[in-house]
């Protein structure tokens, strides 16, 4: 063990958070528009395909809505117009990420708080165990001591 | 003739489990223990119902009886002989068939397996519950869903089965797999509602049914991975896993299924967390019904949806009735099952698997959430939505990648409490190993935060792996001079559950190793190709070469050749093809893949031929994919040495005590017992 | 806080009973059959296409016309199904110039419809939507579809699916009925 002294977890974390860092580092320039398309393609529902998005699937509207895509985008306009486009055609439906905003925040919010609230349960159960003693005297024990004690 | 033999064999069937269940609940009610013998030989007629109708069903498959309706519409003359045995489980009817037949084995299995516990009230409890589920079943098929309809003019042919589903020999496993899998969850379930009826929650019987519920597991986490690898091959859209609502739903009880597989052995080691791991069994099994019904009703979009049918509202009501009496049970006896124990310290085994529930239960919700929340929004708002996959990868990666560290931190944990010397000991080289891992994987170009990190704690768990089993192996290869593959045979043996629940965290490594991969590193083209022209995709040369056009009776299917190079080695000709069968008018796209270690090379022909004579093709460069059927193999390794028979030390066979057996040896490394302070 | 089993017992148990009756109030309906244009009430998207014999087509050309427009392929059997009913269509309002009836090949070729519309007779305008933006323009969902556009160019009505006779005439009543 003694040869693995100079193994400190100062070390180890020092290796892993600069690793994080690393990978976290902005590498490329700025996002093109072909990426962009890309995106949001993996965003919209293929129309005529169950439930695979326009980036996954190869069927004839996926294709149609990926030239679109790359159109708008070179275009320069908006994601957020370019899904409103699509919402304006086919309904919310066609969004594969449902919008954060009235009912759809329930779909985003709701895990977040169940969350919050196992984590806050869990956190006050060892609270609690923590500061109860280990063992707590049964009424049964009590009388054997107290027998014990009068006999 | 074989619809009456079969007609005969549900009725059987459906009588006996009816008839056992009388006998139990008479047996149970008047305390007479020959009704309960009477009962469980029920068991044994219900496999026999079963076996029977499966049989005669296979026997009409097999000999073309297009007289029978089910026959005529998933059969035709042409179908290759696996794929006319695999028509059992083409459709909605004969699926349910299979579903009986393999409930009936594991009811048989377990009524064996009780033999010498006939008249104990909690086995009979249990059978009750079981017969109750096999009775609901075949009531099915007598009711709504008869496999055994005859046709009064038979067709000369049949409409064969689902294109789809005539494709890939991988149809022959998937459905069977899931079946055995969300239908083994029966009997913990039984075990757990005849718990709480009797109010003898002793661990005993949780011990007696972790075979079949390892069993279950195992076969579901097989099947879920073999449904992956055939949407792969044969779906032809380049991915494994879409979040379809049918993919979660099998999904779901899997999730809290392996949440429970965890929890228990708190339960077995500190007799804590009773109503919780009552609750896991009741939900999975509640899920289970939940998959069947979302598969089988339509009243979600899914590429599953193959038979439209109208055994959906019995569904959720069985369902209804299943749920509400898990609540019910768990209202009325879960404060009296509450256990005084208590967690000594948040860095300690028992805490940690504490986290890891929290974790799998909130996947779980949130899996369970956005798979019904397009039904809630419509419901409530009138309008349709969607929640695909951006949603589930956005909301389920933190949570796996939390997973990914419980799995490599939790099994170096000591049970009660611990000290920095230990986690020292036992985690410093799994953590540099991490840190180097990291370190490489982005001198090689890896970027992503995910990515980077999934690979790091991947290197984690399996640095933690090897240690705990070299350590293992070590001790007793100095302490009784054995040799090495003797030595790790005799160790994995001695605690086989342990052993190999750490061979199924290296099958869900290289899952997760996978899955990061599969989404930082692949590359996706469409090349349009005249004969002879080349495309270079990511290094890979793709040469189209010329068609080849096969007509059978079955299908009519154009391939386009295609050439791989790669790094100026010649790496073979694939053939992506489109193929159209009679009876459906759209063209099925099969995917031709180069499969490698590392990299895949997935082939689609996205057009056929044009006027031209070009083609489109569908070059996607995907990376690691292999891995994911590699850890599938590892986890059935892994399951398959948890439930193998513990070797002890001392052969005595010692009588149980037929309610509460003392709780066995958990998975406490048992390599530093000098260290695990109490 | 006396049982918390009970509590949280009763908690799911609500969660359940809400998810029950949802999942209940939808078990007979169709998914599919929800999908609804979201174009009616608005403006027709501007195209410009060309027919089979090389004719132009245009939301231009259209104005003024109650024009039925009808998603369609030669391989898809509902197509086939509704054929009759727009044959009649077509049969009947042949003399009228200001109803048109317009064929999109939605996900085909010509090669392959061609033969099959002369063989099955369909004499009104087809067009092939060879790059989709038609449809997708006209946020279809599959094939086939039909839209009611009323002369000043406003959709006024749809049909998913095999139109009959009957939803053909309500369409083009809807689109007349407005300037």
């Amino acid at each position: 063990m003694r040869g693995r002294r100079f193994l400190t977890w100062g070390g180890a974390a020092l290796l892993i958070l600069g690793a994080l860092v690393w990978a976290a580092w902005p590498s490329s320039g700025p996002q093109t528009s072909a990426d962009r398309a890309h995106e949001l393609a993996t965003e919209i529902r293929c129309p005529d395909c169950q439930g695979l998005s326009a980036e996954d699937s190869s069927s004839s509207s996926a294709q149609a809505i990926r030239a679109d895509l790359a159109r708008r985008t070179k275009a320069g306009e908006s994601d957020a117009e370019i899904r409103s486009v699509y919402v304006a055609r086919y309904g919310l439906s066609i969004l594969l990420k449902p919008q954060s905003s009235g009912l759809g925040l329930l779909v985003w919010g709701l895990p977040v708080l169940v969350f919050a609230l196992g984590a806050a349960g869990l956190a006050l159960a060892f609270a609690r165990w923590r500061r109860e003693p280990r063992l707590h005297a049964t009424n049964a024990d009590e009388a054997l001591v107290d027998g014990v004690r009068s006999g | 003739m074989k619809a009456s033999l079969g007609i005969l064999g549900v009725a059987l069937g459906a009588s006996s489990a009816g008839l056992g269940i009388c006998a139990l609940a008479r047996g149970l009610w008047t305390h007479d223990d020959r009704w309960l013998i009477v009962g469980r030989r029920a068991i044994f007629f219900v496999l026999g119902g079963a076996v029977v109708a499966v049989g005669a069903m296979e026997w009409a498959l097999i000999t073309h009886d297009f007289s029978l309706q089910y026959v005529a519409a998933n059969n035709a003359r042409e179908t290759p002989l696996l794929f006319t045995i695999t028509g059992l489980w083409a459709a909605l009817e004969g699926s349910i068939l299979l579903w009986v037949l393999v409930l009936g084995g594991f009811l048989t299995f377990t009524a064996y397996k009780f033999r010498a516990r006939v008249t104990d009230p909690l086995v009979a409890w249990a059978s009750l519950i079981g017969l109750a589920v096999a009775l609901f079943f075949f009531a099915l098929m007598l009711g709504p869903a008869n496999p055994f309809r005859t046709l009064s003019n038979p067709p000369f042919d049949g409409q064969g089965p689902n294109a789809l589903l005539q494709d890939h020999p991988l149809m022959a496993f998937h459905p069977p797999m899931l079946y055995l899998g969300l239908v083994g969850f029966t009997i913990p379930f039984a075990f757990a509602v005849a718990a709480l009826i009797t109010g003898r929650f002793s661990e005993g019987w949780l011990a007696d049914v972790r075979k079949a519920t390892l069993i279950a597991w195992g076969a579901l986490t097989i099947g879920i991975i073999l449904g992956a690898w055939w949407s792969y091959e044969v779906l032809g859209w380049g991915g494994f896993w879409a979040w379809d609502p049918v993919e979660n739903a099998a999904l779901l009880p899997w999730l809290t299924a392996t949440a429970f597989l965890h929890s228990v052995i708190v339960q077995e080691r500190r007799a804590m967390l009773r109503v919780w791991n009552l609750s896991l069994i009741l939900s999975t099994f509640c899920l289970t019904i939940l998959a069947t019904f979302l598969t089988r009703s339509g009243v979600l979009n899914s590429v599953h949806s193959f038979t439209e049918s109208d055994i959906g509202p019995w569904l959720l009501a069985f369902l209804g009735v299943v749920a509400a009496g898990s609540i019910a049970l768990i209202a009325w006896r879960g404060d009296r099952l509450r256990s005084p124990g208590r967690i000594d310290s948040p860095v300690s085994r028992e805490a940690a698997f504490l986290v890891n529930n929290l974790l799998f239960a909130g996947l779980a919700f949130v899996v369970l959430l956005g798979t019904v929340y397009p039904l809630l929004a419509e419901a409530l708002q009138g309008h349709q939505l969607s929640v695909g996959g951006p949603y589930f990868n956005l909301m389920t990666t933190p949570i796996a990648l939390a997973l990914l560290l419980m799995m490599a931190v939790a099994p170096a944990l000591p049970w009660r409490a611990t000290s920095t010397d230990v986690l020292r000991r036992r985690l410093i080289i799994p953590a540099y190993t991490a840190g180097i891992t990291m370190v490489v994987a982005l001198v090689l170009g890896t970027r992503g935060i995910t990515t980077v990190l999934a690979f790091g704690l991947a290197a984690f768990a399996v640095a933690g792996i090897v240690r705990q089993y070299v350590v293992g192996a070590r001790a007793r290869h100095r302490a009784e001079s054995e040799r090495w593959p003797t030595a790790v045979r005799r160790m994995v043996s001695g605690n086989p559950r342990l052993y190999g629940g750490l061979v199924v965290h290296t099958g869900i490594v290289c899952i997760a190793v996978a899955l990061a991969a599969f989404g930082a590193f692949t590359t996706r083209r469409e090349v349009e190709l005249a004969r002879g022209q080349s495309a270079t995709v990511s290094g890979y040369t793709i040469t189209y070469l010329g068609n080849r056009t096969e007509k059978s009776p079955q299908k009519t299917s154009v391939a386009v050749l295609l050439r791989i190079h790669h790094d100026g080695s010649d790496l073979g000709t694939y053939a992506p093809a489109i193929s159209t069968f009679p009876g459906s008018n759209e063209g099925i796209g099969t995917p031709s893949v180069k499969t490698g270690f590392l990299r895949d090379v997935y082939l689609t022909l996205v057009s056929s031929p044009n006027e031209k004579g070009r083609v489109t093709i569908g070059v996607d460069i995907n990376a690691m994919v292999v891995w994911l059927w590699i850890g599938g193999a590892v986890i059935a390794l892994g399951t398959a040495i948890a439930i193998s028979p513990e070797l002890r030390r001392r052969k005595v066979r010692v009588d149980r005590e037929p309610v509460s057996a003392p709780p066995e040896a958990g998975p406490t490394p048992s390599e530093e017992p000098e260290v695990v302070p109490v | 806080m006396k049982h918390p089993a009970r509590w949280a017992a009763l908690v799911v148990g609500v969660g359940v009973a809400a998810l029950a009756v949802v999942l209940a109030t939808q078990v007979n309906t169709n998914p599919q059959a929800d999908e609804q244009t979201h174009l009616v009430g608005k403006q027709v998207p501007t195209f410009t296409a060309h027919t089979f014999d090389g004719q132009t087509v245009s939301t231009a050309s259209l104005a003024g016309k109650a024009v039925l427009v009808n998603f369609w392929n030669s391989w898809c059997i509902p197509c086939q199904q509704e054929l009759p009913a727009l044959k009649a269509f077509q049969q009947e309002h042949a003399g009228d110039p200001n109803v048109v009836l317009l064929g999109i090949l939605r996900d085909d070729t010509v090669d392959a419809a061609r033969p099959y519309a002369e063989a099955e007779g369909m004499t009104w305008d087809l067009v092939n939507d060879a790059s989709g933006n038609l449809s997708l323009d006209f946020g279809t969902f599959g094939q086939p579809e039909t839209y009611a556009i009323a002369p000043d160019g406003t959709v006024v009505g749809t049909q998913f699916g095999p139109a009959s006779t009957r939803n053909l005439d309500t369409m083009l009543a809807a689109a007349q009925a407005r300037p």
